[in-house]
């Protein structure tokens, strides 16, 4: 039943997806499709670490974003001491990973008996004190942050260039979705986490720490948060305090809700498919000043707002998840 | 077995405690004598809210009002978070509507500003009511997300309609007439904060209010009783949104002009943590947490020597009387969530309680009644 449930969520995406893609080759618009999928590529990244913690905890983290802010701060400040751009990365993703083992111990484990909606506003509370600290140490001044790779027209699909940049963020997520898809089903480590979210009690009864593996879990999605922020931001060139959340947080809650918040793969399908709609929203001519829908302002917000509400009162499981 | 009047200023009462109930027992009254230290604490206070802005310069007035405006919207949001347990995430937006409302009507439409308020408290209440109406079957952490994608439309999308917010430069919003003094339009806004304060307690005393309260304590049993779970919500919702948009109008009009940029999700963050700092359901606790955040800056600058201490730290580290409760706010929430889940509410109460005539009782802390961990996921 529930197999059948979930395949039946993946038809329903296909046809939506699709749909997407028929409707966009007809109105000339197959540009927005790939600069979609390139963006929403970035979206399925921080959701994935979303749903990494909503899966073991059972958290909606809103300083999931934060987590790749403070990425973003000290490749900026390594790289612009003279590191070289890999050791910089390297440093940025162990500050990440330091700052999510950090809200673990201070904020998760005193709070591990609380109701989840007390740690959703404790994590609330470590997303806005990064992003204080961060405009505490510079300002809210955009900045310029340097890309790992420049070339930029590689590769050409429907007239569209992609950056090398974004043909790395894209590896990324292909990769990370394979190695999470067997750390989760192969390994022990792996196993354990998904024991511990079902079922808390056995597994510490088994002789697993549930509290360890929490603090793993976080410093795993803390990881995740950092990769998204290196990888998918310098593409736009510049950075300020908070960008993560302002514009990655909520398209990536999106993809999670989507694909059901508690699937890996949904995730990423629900990354793209926001990413999609949000491209199709800003370059169709409908949405634009003067069309027969026009939107005021950034027409994928509001879009993604509707997508959200509409999935959460038709199919509150999402797409691909179970049990929402 | 007898006792003594516990705080001593007032005659010495004996009571029968073995023969009378604990709550017939709270509720020894005072003498006159009793009441003589109660009324000069009293008036200490009122003192302070009434007379003391009176020394101080129009700017410094302005703070005070936004201070008023800043209880009312923690109120608002202790309607949704304190009493039904549902979180908004997007509060700003509710707020900042009600503000550009209010001055479009006045400047764009040329209405009095009393229609101005009435337009921003009923947007407020549209909003919620249509919001609500369509996600209020989503609960808990699904319904917070609702709220902040909400709130980021209302920045991305409402607050571009140029005709509405006036485009880049925002939008005018004079002060009413009678009271364009910084000092008058104080007192005004301390008028309507005793307002919201008078109907939020009133309204947790009707039918709806009551069942609120029984929603919160088991959503089973209420519904089991006949409580209609989803249109006590919606009316909580309602409520919340008509004292959002009243605080918008009246921020608005305090700062002359509503420009779009400030509402945003860190408003939203910082509005939930005064509130949660302040202590749910706990009046005089969210007004304080709300009258603290808005101060803040402004206390920083009045501590002698602090502005001097800070800016001698070096570079990096200078924080700045502004950036201070973004930074101080959220480690006042964790501490909060962590350690005192009650809040201020819950650290003021035996004095509130005495000043209501009640036994002084430093070990009252009223933890049963007041428990941010009883908002439900």
């Amino acid at each position: 039943m529930e197999a059948l449930g979930a395949r039946r969520g993946l038809l329903i995406s296909a046809a939506v997806v699709v749909a997407l893609v028929v409707a966009l080759f007809v109105w000339n618009q197959e540009q927005a499709l790939v600069i979609g999928v390139l963006t929403g590529s970035a979206y399925g990244l921080v959701a994935l670490g979303l749903v990494l913690v909503y899966k073991s905890s059972g958290v909606f983290n809103f300083a999931q974003g934060e987590f790749g802010g403070v990425a973003l701060v000290t490749l900026y400040l390594l790289h612009g001491n003279g590191i070289p751009y890999g050791l910089a990365v390297v440093g940025a993703l162990l500050a990440a990973i330091l700052v999510g083992v950090l809200a673990e111990f201070i904020v998760v484990r005193p709070l591990f008996e609380a109701p989840r909606v007390t740690l959703l506003v404790a994590s609330a509370g470590v997303a806005l004190l990064a992003i204080a600290i961060q405009v505490w140490f510079f300002d809210s001044q955009g900045r310029s942050i340097a890309k790992a790779f420049n070339r930029t027209d590689r590769l050409t699909v429907l007239d569209v260039q992609i950056a090398d940049q974004r043909l790395w963020l894209i590896a990324t997520l292909v990769l990370l979705a394979v190695v999470l898809g067997l750390f989760f089903t192969r390994s022990d480590l792996g196993l354990a986490v998904v024991g511990a979210s079902q079922e808390p009690t056995a597994t510490e009864l088994v002789g697993i720490s549930v509290r360890r593996l929490s603090t793993f879990t976080w410093a795993l999605a803390a990881l995740l948060g950092g990769l998204a922020a290196v990888i998918a931001v310098p593409h736009n060139a510049s950075f300020t305090p908070g960008v993560m959340t302002s514009v990655y947080l909520i398209p990536a809650f999106t993809a999670a809700v989507l694909g059901g918040m508690t699937s890996l793969p949904g995730a990423i399908v629900g990354g793209v498919l926001v990413g999609i709609l949000q491209s199709v929203a800003t370059s169709a001519p409908i949405f634009q000043d003067g069309g027969a829908l026009a939107i005021p302002g950034t027409p994928g917000t509001l879009i993604v707002f509707v997508v959200l509400v509409a999935v959460l009162v038709v199919k509150p499981s999402g797409l691909l998840g179970k049990v929402a | 077995m007898t006792v003594t009047s516990a705080d001593g200023a007032g005659p010495v009462q004996e009571v029968l405690v073995d023969d009378v109930a604990p709550a017939a027992r709270d509720r020894a009254r005072p003498g006159l004598l009793g009441w003589i230290p109660r009324l000069v604490v009293w008036a200490g206070l009122a003192y302070v809210v009434l007379v003391l802005p009176l020394g101080r310069s129009a700017i410094d007035v302005q703070t005070f009002t936004r201070a008023a405006c800043y209880a009312i919207v923690a109120l608002s949001l202790n309607v949704l978070l304190g009493y039904v347990g549902q979180i908004s995430l997007g509060h700003a937006a509710f707020v900042g509507i009600g503000a550009f409302m209010s001055a479009y009507m006045m400047t764009v439409q040329g209405q009095s500003f009393w229609v101005g308020v009435l337009a921003a408290a009923g947007i407020g209440a549209a909003q919620a009511l249509v919001l609500g109406g369509v996600s209020l079957r989503i609960r808990g952490l699904y319904f917070a997300l609702v709220t902040l994608a909400y709130g980021l439309v209302a920045e991305q999308n409402i607050f571009q309609i140029a005709s509405f917010t006036g485009g880049g430069a925002g939008q005018r919003a004079p002060k009413p007439d009678w009271f364009e003094s910084e000092w008058r339009y104080y007192y005004l806004c301390l008028a309507f904060l005793a307002l919201v304060l008078f109907l939020d307690w009133r309204l947790m005393k009707t039918k709806g209010g009551r069942a609120l309260l029984a929603l919160r304590e088991n959503p089973r049993v209420a519904s089991t009783f006949g409580i209609n779970v989803r249109m006590a919500t919606l009316f909580a919702f309602v409520v919340s949104g008509t004292f959002a948009g009243l605080a918008g109008a009246l921020i608005a009009h305090n700062d002359l002009s509503v420009s779009a940029d400030v509402w945003n999700f860190n408003l939203s963050l910082v509005f939930i943590i005064m509130t949660v700092v302040g202590g749910l359901r706990s009046r005089y606790g969210l007004v304080i947490g709300g009258a603290f955040f808005a101060l803040m800056p402004y206390l920083l600058h009045q501590i002698p020597g602090l502005e001097n201490g800070l800016s001698k730290i070096p570079a990096p580290f200078d924080l700045t009387p502004e950036l201070a409760p973004l930074v101080i706010g959220p480690l006042l929430l964790l501490v909060n969530l962590i350690q005192f889940p009650g809040g201020i509410g819950q650290q003021v109460r035996p004095v509130a309680r005495w000043l209501g005539g009640h036994r002084f009782d430093p070990h009252d802390r009223g933890l049963k009644e007041v428990q941010i961990t009883d908002v439900r996921a």
